[in-house]
């Protein structure tokens, strides 16, 4: 049987659209997954006009019925990589803190729809990590109409920065010292962490003094607020404690590393600092990303017994095998509960930017966004047979199953 | 080695190769001693386990596994087998027991897997085997116990193969096979093109029969240029190799082929002789759908097709059927997955690969070594999730790639006299939850998670603090591997 895997194209989402609105549906399932610390043996979940209307134990009425091996709450991917074009890298400064990905998406780009079908359904989309500070984030679903206004979750949901060798690749000039102001700065992790230091120093500078300001510090004052959550990207241990020391020196109350390969490394720092982490996709050799950082099998596990707040991502690869889907059962190879695995997909990413009133489980009045499964969720022996997104049934388990 | 120097009141969970690993930097002298002892009849031991899954005869609650010399004496339920008194006895009741996995056909563990000669069956993989790679202590942590090491793709005819275990300290210790099977690719070798491709093949089995043809014409001439040669070179020609014989297989035949004694002829051709006689297997790489008419026309004109297992890229699916109709075994891409876009309606098209062989009768081996868990237990789940049935995706990673490799009565399953491969594993062979804690191999414990500290440090990381001896020395190590 062939899986054909159809573009959401932009008519043929607004037709599906419209002949979805006013559908209603009933999920059955063996196991429902609620991601809010709930799990339903033979259970079901209500949904009409897009949002969910009933979860309980036993059967619902009200609408088509769909029956599956297991459901959970649509995932969510605060690490996927899908605007990592070398071509969406902006130039002209290092710091954009005032740009927004969002205003360079492709919402037409097949990306989005590989994560859509293997049941991602809510992604933050960040600048490429070649700058220092790329930009602001979004939070945005997979599918839907393909408008920002459709898809928006949160507009401004978190500051994307980098650390590590990455903003700096590429950076120095063929004859070895820049000549003009064509070569982009910085070269070193040691002018990556300057540039960083100094937009946040300008941003304390203009907190006091009005005539400081400058475009961008008060993006920056929201991060030092708390308001805005700080996402950067940080693989190995000594990124990570870049981004710990920073986060300690400015007070800044909300921030996260992603990627963090090595968080297992100096976990009481993580603890201390109140940071919290995405981890990057596993592998099977341990080393992992750019900077060849050490992923431990039991990082995981070792954030979720000491309260770390962690979350799973598969960094939006094109690779079947290596998709979100596949991570919570690799981190329960490392020792994970289910429950926590589960959580680290869904409620746990959708907290760390605030869109958990939304999104991230099967909740009365939170949006249909559900992942059925072909048996127990997250093992590579099991298949993502359905996925449905705002109560729309992007995959179709009664076809899929066949 | 580095890694564990500093903790040596472990034992290790490699035996044989720890013991290289101690010494080398004595290498040669080491090796080559160790050599006498190489050969040993394999090991006794008994094995005991709450589940065993046979894979060719179901599965046994409660079981025992009796190994003696090497060979499955006894298998079946705890109640029904006599425990020998003497023998050691791992594993319990919170074991699942399997058969080792099978790799039919992998590049692992070789120095270089291509060769830049076009035509080259006389070369054998055998000297390209590093028996100390890490690959190999990856493939016993991962529960293979018996692979087929082939040249790379990059060929027209490549190297004869050859069938290891994954533990020994020299390539004479990891010996199963010695020869076996000849690679040959249908997809073009670097710099040529799909056309210059099929011409090398054509022409390699031509210059095969112009020179049986001349050779016999030679006798018949009575110049005896091949007897002359053999002379010059020294080399005897002793019983099989005095005898002529006339030409074999259901191919091609040259007439008078019996009037050369088999060892006047030149060692160059020999290899595609025994294809053409049906006396050898290959190997054929396919990287396009259109590669496998090729590869089928030239196994087919040449008699071999019978002996002929298809390696595939994965987008081969789409010739499946010619490949059902021709009726060969085909090893499966590790990327089991094909993704295409339409090239009219953008839409991108995935297509799982062991789904549509399985649908169409086709014995189907999986793979690990392309993939980045290089894992079969793990490809086998994939295949699992991706749609075929549970018993399939175990046959793949087991009996079939077993029977590709001429070992169907030896391993690939649990069964009174093949071989003692057994992995007990601390749950399904198919959940990522469950680790494998030992493996068997011919009767002897060569594996054994508890004091395996490379997967230790793979499961939690540096055991201490960083900047210590610990972390410099795994950093070496890691840079060691090839």
């Amino acid at each position: 049987m062939i899986l054909s895997l159809a573009l959401l194209g932009s008519t043929a989402a607004v037709v599906s659209a419209n002949e979805d609105d006013g559908t209603s549906w009933v999920v059955l399932a063996d196991q429902v997954f609620t991601a809010d610390g709930q799990v339903f043996e033979g259970g079901f979940v209500a949904v009409a006009d897009g949002k969910i209307t009933g979860v309980g134990p036993g059967g619902g009425s009200g609408g088509s019925e769909l029956d599956v091996h297991a459901v959970t709450p649509g995932m969510i991917d605060l690490g996927v990589r899908i605007t990592s074009d070398p071509d969406a890298v902006e130039q002209s400064t290092e710091t954009a803190l005032t740009m927004r990905v969002a205003h360079g998406l492709d919402l037409f780009s097949l990306a989005w729809d590989r994560e859509l079908r293997s049941g991602v359904t809510t992604v933050l989309a960040s600048a490429p990590d070649r700058n220092v500070i790329g930009g602001l984030s979004i939070a945005i679903k997979t599918g839907g109409e393909p408008t920002l206004e459709a898809r928006t979750v949160k507009a401004d949901a978190a500051l994307r920065g980098s650390f590590g060798t990455e903003p700096s690749q590429g950076n120095q000039s063929s004859s070895g010292t820049p000549q003009s102001f064509y070569v982009r700065r910085p070269t070193t992790r040691m002018g990556v962490e300057w540039e960083f230091r100094k937009a946040f120093y300008d941003a304390v500078a203009a907190q006091r003094f009005t005539e400081r300001e400058f475009e961008g510090s008060e993006v920056l004052q929201s991060i030092l607020d708390g308001d805005l959550p700080l996402s950067v990207q940080a693989w190995g241990t000594q990124d990570i404690r870049t981004a710990i020391y920073l986060k300690e020196e400015f007070k800044i109350p909300n921030m996260f590393v992603d990627a963090a390969a090595e968080a297992w490394m100096e976990p009481e720092l993580l603890v201390r600092s109140g940071i919290g982490v995405v981890l990057p996709p596993f592998s099977f050799s341990g080393r992992v990303g750019r900077d060849r950082a050490f992923f431990a099998w039991n990082t995981a596990k070792q954030l979720s017994e000491l309260g770390v707040p962690f979350a799973l991502s598969g960094h939006g690869t094109a690779d079947a095998s290596q998709r979100l889907a596949y991570q919570p059962g690799l981190a329960m190879r490392g020792g994970l509960s289910l429950e926590a695995a589960l959580e680290a997909v869904t409620i746990a990413p959708a907290r760390m930017i605030g869109i958990d009133d939304r999104v991230g489980s099967i909740e009365v009045g939170k949006d249909a966004d559900l992942v059925l499964w072909s048996g127990p969720p997250f093992q590579p022996t099991s298949r993502v047979v359905g996925v449905m997104l705002d109560g729309h049934l992007i995959l179709d388990p009664r076809e899929t199953n066949e | 080695m580095q890694y564990n120097t500093h903790n040596s009141s472990q034992s290790a969970p490699f035996s044989g190769r720890e013991v290289l690993r101690a010494t080398l930097f004595g290498l040669a002298l080491a090796a080559v001693s160790s050599t006498a002892t190489a050969m040993s009849p394999g090991g006794d031991i008994v094995i005991e386990a709450g589940r065993i899954i046979t894979q060719a005869n179901g599965e046994i609650t409660d079981g025992v596994i009796v190994i003696r010399d090497g060979r499955i004496e006894a298998i079946g339920p705890a109640d029904e087998i006599e425990r020998p008194w003497d023998l050691n006895v791992v594993g319990g009741p919170e074991f699942t027991a399997y058969p080792g996995f099978v790799e039919a056909h992998t590049i692992g563990g070789t120095d270089r897997a291509n060769e830049s000669i076009d035509v080259a069956p006389f070369l054998n993989i055998r000297d390209s085997i590093d028996p100390v790679n890490y690959f190999f202590e990856n493939v016993v942590r991962n529960g293979i116990t018996t692979l087929g090491v082939h040249q790379g793709n990059n060929c027209v005819i490549g190297a004869r193969g050859m069938v290891v275990r994954p533990v020994g300290r020299t390539v004479e210790e990891l010996m199963v096979i010695g020869e076996f099977g000849l690679k040959l690719s249908a997809a073009p070798k670097g710099g040529k093109s799909r056309a210059t491709q099929a011409q090398a093949l054509r022409s390699a089995f031509d210059d095969l029969k112009t020179y049986l043809e001349a050779t016999v014409m030679d006798r018949r001439d009575n110049d005896g240029k091949a007897s002359r040669e053999a002379m010059y070179q020294g080399r005897e020609l002793d019983e099989e190799e005095s005898k002529g014989r006339a030409m074999g297989g259901i191919g091609w035949k040259v007439d008078g082929l019996e009037l050369i004694p088999r060892g006047e002829l030149d060692v160059k051709q020999r290899p595609l002789l025994d294809l053409v006689e049906g006396t050898y297997s290959a190997f054929f790489y396919c990287g396009a759908p259109m590669d496998v008419h090729l590869a089928l026309e030239i196994a087919r004109d040449n008699g071999f097709l019978h002996r002929t297992t298809l390696v595939l890229d994965n987008s081969c699916w789409k010739a499946a059927d010619i490949i059902a109709e021709a009726g060969v075994s085909v090893v499966l891409d590790s990327n089991m997955v094909h993704t295409e876009r339409d090239p009219y309606t953008g839409k991108e098209i995935e297509t799982y690969v062991p789904e549509i062989f399985a649908d169409r009768g086709v014995r189907f081996a999986l793979s690990s070594s392309n993939s980045s868990n290089q894992s079969l237990w793990y490809q086998a789940a994939l295949a699992t999730g991706f749609g075929i049935d549970r018993a399939a995706a175990l046959d793949a990673v087991t009996i079939v790639p077993a029977e590709i490799l001429g070992l169907g009565d030896r391993v690939g399953s649990l069964a009174v006299g093949f071989d003692g491969n057994v992995v007990l594993s601390s749950g399904d062979p198919l959940s990522t939850t469950a680790w494998i804690e030992t493996v068997v191999l011919e009767g002897e414990e060569v594996y054994d998670r508890k004091t395996d500290t490379r997967n230790q440090h793979l499961y939690e990381g540096q055991t201490q603090p960083v900047g210590t001896k610990s972390d410099s020395m795994s950093h070496n190590s890691a840079g060691n591997r090839r």
